[in-house]
């Protein structure tokens, strides 16, 4: 190629500076300044910043709010986690290896709701647990157990568990074609062998998909926690707003009824440093926990 | 023989679930659907039925006594621009990590992709301030350029794999021939890489469509409010003044961008979430 060291340089900062310095102006910059704020009483005007140091992070301790927080967005974690990995690996399973003729109408079906706004779907199931019109409601009494309906996100027991339906219901459909493309690649001739040596179909799952789907299952789990971490206060937000008596408060929504609400910026970055520290360790012990023998084909 | 009666029942047994579940994802948004057709008093009357009459009323309530018909424009606008300066960011940098080896790329690439792991609600607290600063908050332009941002480790990530296909033996012979590196840029690799950017452009403008919170915070007047928060206040004015016709209407006109995109790239749709299924 004909081109001076000069042109090639010029060329390379075209391509990388802008971006980068876009990145480092709205990415980098926000995240390592919020970390600067969280040392800072900061009610939103630059003449009302004083250095506390860690009076935050005691406060942060000491704040009986954010043990629920953190218990309702672990709920939240784990809940989803079991509920669409069973349900998803059930419905790829049965998606892949069954034959089924119309597997493609459930595919398009089962994943319509990941494309539809958190927003969305927050306001269409705070109707369907409606305590009136709502089809939960209805449903029960439709089955003769009126006893048991009642005015699910308003009760202070009920809100946080009702909160687990949609979130479920808007994430299958991802980790289900996740894992249909995990166990298409699975070769045909480990199912014959398996078939050979009589293994029943449960046997085939446990001893030949799951092993073999298990770095899909790991991304998947992986991507819930992080998701559910870092986005669970959407639905909440639009949900309950963290009510009814911050039953359903997660991290987040609580960082943004501190900082943008009442205007505690300062104490509003700390909870967003916790929210980031505990979402860095749950990663990393979770990969430590599923690190598991990569099988051999 | 035997065997296939057993197969015929495990496949029929198997069906009820996967009906179950059908039903479960179409019927509340078939019930939003025909609610918005419904008066409040036949909501009331009859919340689970089909409506008496198509009432177009409520779509005509939304779109003027609720300004639907602004943040209609807002969103289109800040998806668009959005979406468009995605590209002209991304494109370039990823052109860059993928096919001009300079030191640091490796680096570069993986401060990028790590970004999508990061919870970015901490940041949001001085991305206020600094949009602020540039008089870029309650501004949907300001708005755009947070949401492009956002979306670049994503895109980079995806347009680098898809860069990786095309041959290098194309852009060789460009420059052989005397093309710039820009020419190379705009007029080879661009178009050879079209299929990945509008699988990347698809996920970006439903993710920019959809976006709410982001939404909530930098933006104050509801002259400016995108669909999503515009929704957002029609549901909780909704509490009080009983417009659930006027807001499933509302929903709905939310959602049909967005159905009819999915209808026409549901394939694409369905890999380009697979493909950046590990951001945050």
């Amino acid at each position: 190629m004909v081109q001076s060291k000069k042109q090639k340089y010029t060329f390379l900062a075209f391509c990388l500076v802008p971006t980068f310095i876009m990145f480092v102006i709205f990415t980098l910059y926000p995240l390592f300044s919020g970390l600067y704020y969280s040392f800072f009483d900061f009610s939103g005007s630059s003449q009302n910043m004083e250095f506390i140091g860690l009076d935050n992070y005691i406060q942060l301790i000491n704040d009986a709010i954010i043990p629920n927080t953190i218990i309702h967005d672990y709920f939240l974690v784990v809940t989803k986690v079991i509920g669409i990995m069973i349900m998803a690996m059930f419905f790829a399973v049965a998606l892949t290896q069954l034959k089924i003729k119309e597997a493609p109408f459930y595919r398009i079906v089962f994943f319509f709701p990941n494309i539809m706004s958190v927003v969305v779907i927050g306001i269409l199931w705070t109707f369907v647990y409606n305590p009136d019109l709502g089809l939960v409601n209805s449903a029960l009494e439709f089955l003769g157990l009126e006893s048991v309906a009642r005015p699910w996100l308003g009760s202070e027991t009920w809100a946080l568990p009702s909160l687990v339906l949609p979130s479920i219901w808007a994430g299958i459909g991802l980790f289900l074609l996740m894992l249909m493309g995990g166990i298409a690649n699975i070769s045909k001739s480990y199912y014959e062998a398996a078939e050979i040596d009589g293994a029943s179909q449960w046997q085939q799952f446990w001893k030949v998909t799951l092993p073999l789907v298990w770095p899909q299952v790991k991304i998947s789990v992986l991507y819930i926690v992080i998701t559910t971490l870092n986005g669970s206060f959407i639905l909440v937000q639009v949900m309950t707003g963290g009510g009814p008596n911050n039953s359903t408060h997660v991290m987040g929504s609580y960082l943004y009824q501190q900082a943008f609400v009442q205007y505690n910026f300062g104490y509003g970055a700390t909870i967003g440093v916790m929210i980031l520290a505990l979402s860095l360790i749950t990663v990393l012990l979770l990969q430590l926990l599923m690190r598991r023998d990569k099988v051999e084909y | 023989m035997k065997r296939s009666v057993g197969e015929i029942l495990g496949k029929t047994g198997i069906r009820i679930p996967l009906i179950l579940w059908t039903i479960a994802v179409l019927y509340p948004i078939f019930w939003m659907f025909l609610g918005s057709f419904k008066s409040n008093a036949e909501i009331y009357r009859n919340p689970w039925g089909i409506p008496e009459s198509l009432n177009w009323q409520n779509f005509a309530d939304a779109w003027t006594n609720y300004n639907i018909d602004t943040s209609v424009f807002n969103s289109f606008i800040v998806t668009a621009v959005g979406a468009i300066l995605t590209l002209a960011l991304a494109i370039p940098t990823a052109y860059a990590i993928e096919r001009l080896k300079f030191r640091g790329s490796n680096f570069l690439f993986i401060l990028y992709v790590s970004a999508m792991m990061i919870p970015m609600v901490l940041g949001w607290i001085p991305l206020f301030f600094l949009l602020m600063e540039f008089n870029l908050l309650d501004n949907i332009f300001g708005l755009a350029i947070v949401y492009a941002v956002s979306q670049l480790p994503f895109t980079i990530f995806v347009l680098t794999s898809f860069l990786s296909t095309i041959p290098k033996s194309l852009e060789e012979a460009a420059a052989i021939d005397g093309m710039s590196p820009y020419g190379i840029l705009v007029k080879i690799i661009t178009p050879l890489s079209m299929s990945g950017i509008i699988t990347v452009t698809i996920m970006n403008t439903i993710q920019f469509w959809n976006e709410y919170f982001m939404a909530l915070i930098f933006l104050q007047s509801s002259e400016n409010y995108t669909l999503a928060l515009a929704i957002d206040f029609i549901s909780s004015e909704a509490q009080y003044t009983n417009a659930w016709g006027t807001l499933f209407a509302s929903l709905i006109i939310a959602i049909v961008p967005v159905i009819v995109l999915y209808a026409i790239f549901q394939r694409r749709i369905a890999k380009g979430m697979t493909e950046g299924a590990i951001k945050g």
